[in-house]
């Protein structure tokens, strides 16, 4: 019996354990609605659910802190969270989970764009306004979602493209056989098709510049690297690499000095990255290792915040609301721009 | 709710409960209490009885896989490719119906049969060829993962209209539905799924509990040797377990596809570990010979109101789920080794 | 796992073959892989010698990259066959383990700020917190296993759950950049030294576990645990002490592994970081012709059987099967080695004695 005892306690402990964990990681915000009355609370806020695709890049990591940053107690709202982890699944899972909780406004970020129409129907039944952040979906009837909110994707392509055009010019290779491949982003979202298209339109006025391969580096870092070093073995001969996100530029980077090689403006290979979200893009592009980075901005919140602010007072709002962007260039006062920017 | 109170009664009828129902009665004894904390104290959603089919409608390929699970864990062994076969049903189906045009009766068959595909052979290789069911089920996943890529890598969702009917079809749940907030009566339903894995959990319960065959199952598990010199043919026994394993794979994949009515290379990634998980939650042991179907269910059910209770308080960080999962794994298989050697030592005491 | 226990009474006259013959499946199948390169394409083997980014001179090649990028799963055999022979059961939560242990390696090296200019701790000093972290985990995974007698399949199935999500914990679901070059090393080069650090870091763990083996009855103690739990009680030996030992030498070579694992990248990703590579640690310990019920092992073949996966898979990368697909051409190549090795198989093969003929027939 003696032996049972000290399993019994050992058991205890290992429980204790665990469940310290939770206390531990419990962030003092989450800690207060824990313990108070939750439905009470929320009856006085506009209770907001945001299905969240996951944290997989400094993007989301950065959109979902604008998220829970704006979307505070102290602004009058109650935020519900739940973070997707890529999968559409979880996702339709999460909306359902909203409606039957009644909340006042949804606001998803669909990881893929097909297969909504269902659970938007069903939205718009309960009378829930869904408003898309970041990337869009495609459905018969526009009518299912109220508006969206995020980056004109295309229009990054396209200056990725135009940026190329000038620094080609200027460096008198405007001429020249150009050499490129693409790590592209996770096939079917927003943000892939869009740059690709917005690239290939420039790509399309240049005959000279040649687009070896494209594959999908999934916005990964790991996977960006794997891609990047397997078109370092296929092709000698690469002079431009066109990186969907910084996330798997930072790989692509990675694997280029690996190889021996170089890259940046000091460098033997241009590198074009987008989002430009983190402090390592700026501290790339101030090193000399990352040509230009286009912005995508992961501050949406703000202007999510101002539509249900209008919503709230019963005026339409405008179906697609663009966010403002630029574009980045290691030529630039980075510096300057770094202090400018809150990140 | 009427269902979850009935089945403690149900063991709690027995004179004296053996093992397999005593750990399905703590499983059960969980899920409830922990059901009705959440309505009390969450209140929101939990309150609704949609919540409460939403947790089928969720897991319903979840529940089919699982109970396949637990048929072999029964009998001592184990099969990690049940998540790989979903994902590859799911894009073979996919592909045959918006690529080729298929027919959804044919998809059907044609899950079944992927699943038939790697029951027969996973089920000879560990029974006939003696090789442990832990590699051969491995390089199973490793195959049904590695053929979803190499027969479509790209994600996307299914256009087929008659697939998409089916799909979309819900069975009313008569008295409750509920009231929404702009004032219009929403009839509570299940998906379609949910009826196939009632039908499946109810068949499985049968024929472990009243069928000879079924029953044979717990004799290998507990002592193979033994019940060899009872005359059951081991063998047999184990190949048909992974047989029957491997068609609910499909049966569950199916099901799967239904649910999500797309097809991803990432589709059920995780599920043998979800349906192990629910198999061990729901008393199943993994040295063999005790485990019971109900119980298996109430795992499934138990280990999606942790993840509901977690994300409705406010937790949305994706790591709460992952933690919170595994706490509540720990908790139930500490309760069990503890149950376990306390009845061990009561039996020994007896004797 | 119950399985083998009822060959095993019948196979004592194959035993002795079996044993002699451990490491051959092992080494035939590596053979057969660089053989299958050499006539495909003949310069593969050349080692030839490359500057990498710093200017240095370094090795490169197919060869050099399998031993490089097979460094973390030979360490890892090394663990996984010792808590295979103890317990007879496997960890299958070493992935997740390194996510932790190198999570917290980072979280230690950057302090609060993601992307630090400097160091806030030396290598060594995070590296040892990490290192006992993952001891210490290990620990966790052993108390189940032994005191709780919860298979181990099982008892790290909690931390396989919770293991990433813990990692991502740690450091709040940031993805921090090392910038310091020296941190590169353990992964990468150490400069003036033209072969991958890993491989050296392998060599020393080998060595290590080489000579505690020889000096101490490690060995012999972990066998016997894992032939007769009871049968080692009675001679004098704690069970529960062996195999928790067992899983903390897992756990340390778990920290090991996720040294090199974040230094390779400079950063780490929670969710793909050593994803499955239990799986392959777990294969590597069956390719060496290992009971996977436990009992005695051959540390060798196991570590052999690591470097037979690794080449497999830099061979499928070098004729660009993509990454996703590689698992299905793994899983033939598997199942044709277990198969070839399984007793029954070998039985029939063997002989075609007239016992083993009645054995298939019953």
């Amino acid at each position: 019996m003696k032996k049972l005892k000290w399993k019994l306690l050992l058991s205890f402990l290992l429980v204790l354990s665990l469940a310290g964990c939770h206390g531990q990681g419990e962030r003092p915000r989450d800690e207060r609605l824990y313990e108070d009355d939750v439905t009470s609370e929320r009856e006085d806020y506009i209770v907001v659910g945001f299905a969240q695709i996951g944290s997989e890049s400094d993007y989301r990591i950065a959109n979902s802190a604008s998220f829970r940053e704006t979307f505070c107690a102290e602004n009058g709202y109650y935020l519900l969270f739940e973070d997707g982890q890529q999968k559409q699944e979880n996702q339709i899972k999460a909306m359902r989970n909203f409606i039957l909780q009644e909340v006042d406004y949804i606001v998803l970020d669909p990881v893929v764009e097909t297969g909504w129409d269902e659970v938007l129907q069903e939205a718009k039944a309960a009378g829930i306004p869904v408003i898309l952040s970041d990337r869009s979906v495609t459905v018969e009837d526009e009518d299912l979602y109220t508006c969206w909110v995020g980056s004109d994707f295309e229009e990054e392509g396209k200056k990725a493209g135009l940026w190329l055009e000038n620094y080609l010019e200027k460096t008198g290779r405007d001429e020249d056989e150009i050499r490129l491949v693409t790590l592209q982003g996770t096939p079917g979202s927003s943000a892939q098709i869009g740059r690709t298209a917005g690239f290939s339109q420039i790509l399309g006025r240049h005959p000279n510049w040649q687009m070896l391969e494209c594959a999908s580096g999934d916005f990964t870092q790991s996977k960006g690297q794997e891609v990047m070093a397997r078109f370092l073995k296929s092709y000698h001969d690469i002079d431009v690499v066109i990186s969907e996100n910084d996330n798997m530029t930072f790989g692509a980077i990675e694997a280029i000095e690996q190889s021996g090689r170089t890259c940046g403006p000091k460098g033997d290979i241009i590198v074009i990255s987008f989002d430009a979200v983190s402090e390592a893009a700026f501290t790339y592009m101030k090193e000399g290792r990352l040509h230009a980075d286009m912005e995508c901005n992961p501050f949406l919140a703000p202007k999510v915040d101002e539509i249900i602010r209008k919503l709230e007072r019963g005026e339409t709002v405008e179906k697609i609301q663009y966010v403002e962007e630029q574009c980045f260039d290691a030529f630039m006062d980075l510096d300057a721009v770094m202090e400018e920017r809150k990140y | 709710m009427a269902k979850t109170s009935s089945a403690p009664k149900q063991g709690g009828a027995k004179k004296s409960l053996n093992d397999t129902s005593l750990l399905m009665l703590i499983t059960v004894v969980v899920f409830v209490v922990m059901y009705l904390g959440a309505m009390l104290i969450l209140k929101g959603g939990f309150l609704k009885p949609q919540a409460f089919l939403n947790l089928f409608n969720d897991n319903a390929s979840l529940i089919i896989l699982s109970c396949g699970m637990s048929l072999v864990m029964i009998t001592g062994g184990i099969d990690i490719s049940v998540g790989g076969v979903t994902a590859l049903v799911c894009m073979c189906c996919a592909v045959y119906l918006d690529k080729m045009g298929g027919n959804v009766a044919v998809s059907a068959l044609l899950a079944l049969a992927i699943g038939l595909g790697f029951g027969l052979v996973q089920g000879f290789l560990v029974a006939y060829l003696e090789i442990q069911p832990f590699i051969v089920t491995l390089a199973g996943m490793f195959f049904a993962k590695g053929m979803t890529t190499i027969v479509n890598s790209e994600p996307f969702n299914v256009a087929h209209e008659g697939f998409k009917a089916l799909s979309g079809t819900r069975v009313n749940v008569p008295g409750m539905g509920t009231v929404n907030k702009l004032g219009e009566y929403v009839n509570a339903y299940v998906e379609i799924g949910v009826v196939v894995a009632l039908v499946v959990v109810i068949l499985m319960f049968c024929m472990l509990r009243w069928t000879k065959f079924g029953r044979s199952f717990y004799a290998v598990g507990g002592n193979s040797q033994s019940a060899l010199m009872l005359g059951i043919n081991v063998k047999r026994t184990k190949f048909m377990s992974h047989l029957l394993c491997g068609l609910l794979a499909g049966v569950g994949g199916f099901v799967y596809f239904l649910h999500v009515a797309s097809c991803a290379p990432s589709h059920a990634s995780g599920a043998e570990m979800n349906a192990i998980a629910s198999s061990i939650i729901g008393g199943t042991l993994l040295t063999g010979g005790v485990g019971n179907i109900v119980g298996t269910m109430f795992g499934v059910l138990s280990l999606s109101t942790i993840k509901n209770i977690v994300s409705s308080a406010g937790l949305g960080e994706a790591w709460w789920t992952g933690i919170t999962t595994a706490a509540m794994l720990c908790l139930f298989l500490v309760i069990q080794s503890v149950v376990m050697s306390v009845r061990k030592k009561k039996q020994l005491g007896v004797k | 796992m119950g399985t083998n226990k009822v060959s095993k009474s019948k196979e004592g006259s194959l035993l002795s073959r079996m044993t002699r013959n451990q490491m051959f499946i092992p080494l035939a199948a590596l053979a057969a892989l660089l053989l299958f390169n050499l006539i495909l394409d003949p310069s593969s083997f050349a080692i030839t010698m490359d500057e990498n980014s710093a200017g240095n001179p370094v090795l490169s090649g197919f060869l050099i990259n399998i031993l490089d990028n097979g460094s973390e799963l030979a360490i890892l055999a090394i663990g996984m066959t010792l808590v295979t022979a103890a317990s007879g059961g496997q960890d299958i939560s070493v992935g997740a383990a390194i996510a932790i242990s190198g999570s917290v390696l980072l979280r230690v090296l950057c302090g609060s700020n993601t992307r630090p200019e400097t160091l806030q701790a030396p290598i060594l000093v995070a590296f040892l917190v990490a290192f006992v972290v993952a001891m210490l985990f290990g620990a966790f995974n052993g108390v189940l296993v032994a005191v709780f007698r919860i298979q181990p399949m099982v008892a790290t199935l909690i931390l396989y759950t919770a293991g990433r999500s813990i990692a991502s914990w740690v450091n709040n679901n940031e993805l921090p950049i090392i910038g310091e070059p020296s941190f590169g090393y353990f992964g990468g080069f150490i400069p003036g030294i033209p072969v991958p650090t890993p491989i050296f870091i392998a060599i020393l763990c080998l060595v290590a576990i080489w000579l505690v083996l020889k000096f101490t009855n490690l060995r012999l103690y972990t066998q016997s645990v894992g032939i007769n739990e009871n049968s080692a009680k009675l001679n004098g030996l704690n069970p529960t002490f062996i195999k928790i030992l067992s899983f903390v030498i897992l756990g340390a070579c778990v920290g090991v592994a996720a040294l090199i694992k974040v230094s390779r990248l400079a950063t780490i990703n929670y969710g793909v970081i050593a994803k499955d590579i239990e799986m392959d640690a777990i294969l590597a310990v069956a390719l060496g012709g290992n009971a996977l019920s436990g009992g005695k092992f051959n540390m060798a073949a196991s570590v052999v059987g690591a470097y037979v996966i690794q080449c497999l898979t830099t061979t499928l990368y070098k004729f660009k099967v993509p990454s996703t697909a590689l698992p299905a051409y793994k899983a033939v190549v598997v199942i044709l080695l277990v198969v070839l090795s399984s007793p029954v198989v070998r039985a029939k093969l063997s002989a075609l004695a007239p016992q083993a003929k009645r054995k298939e027939a019953a």
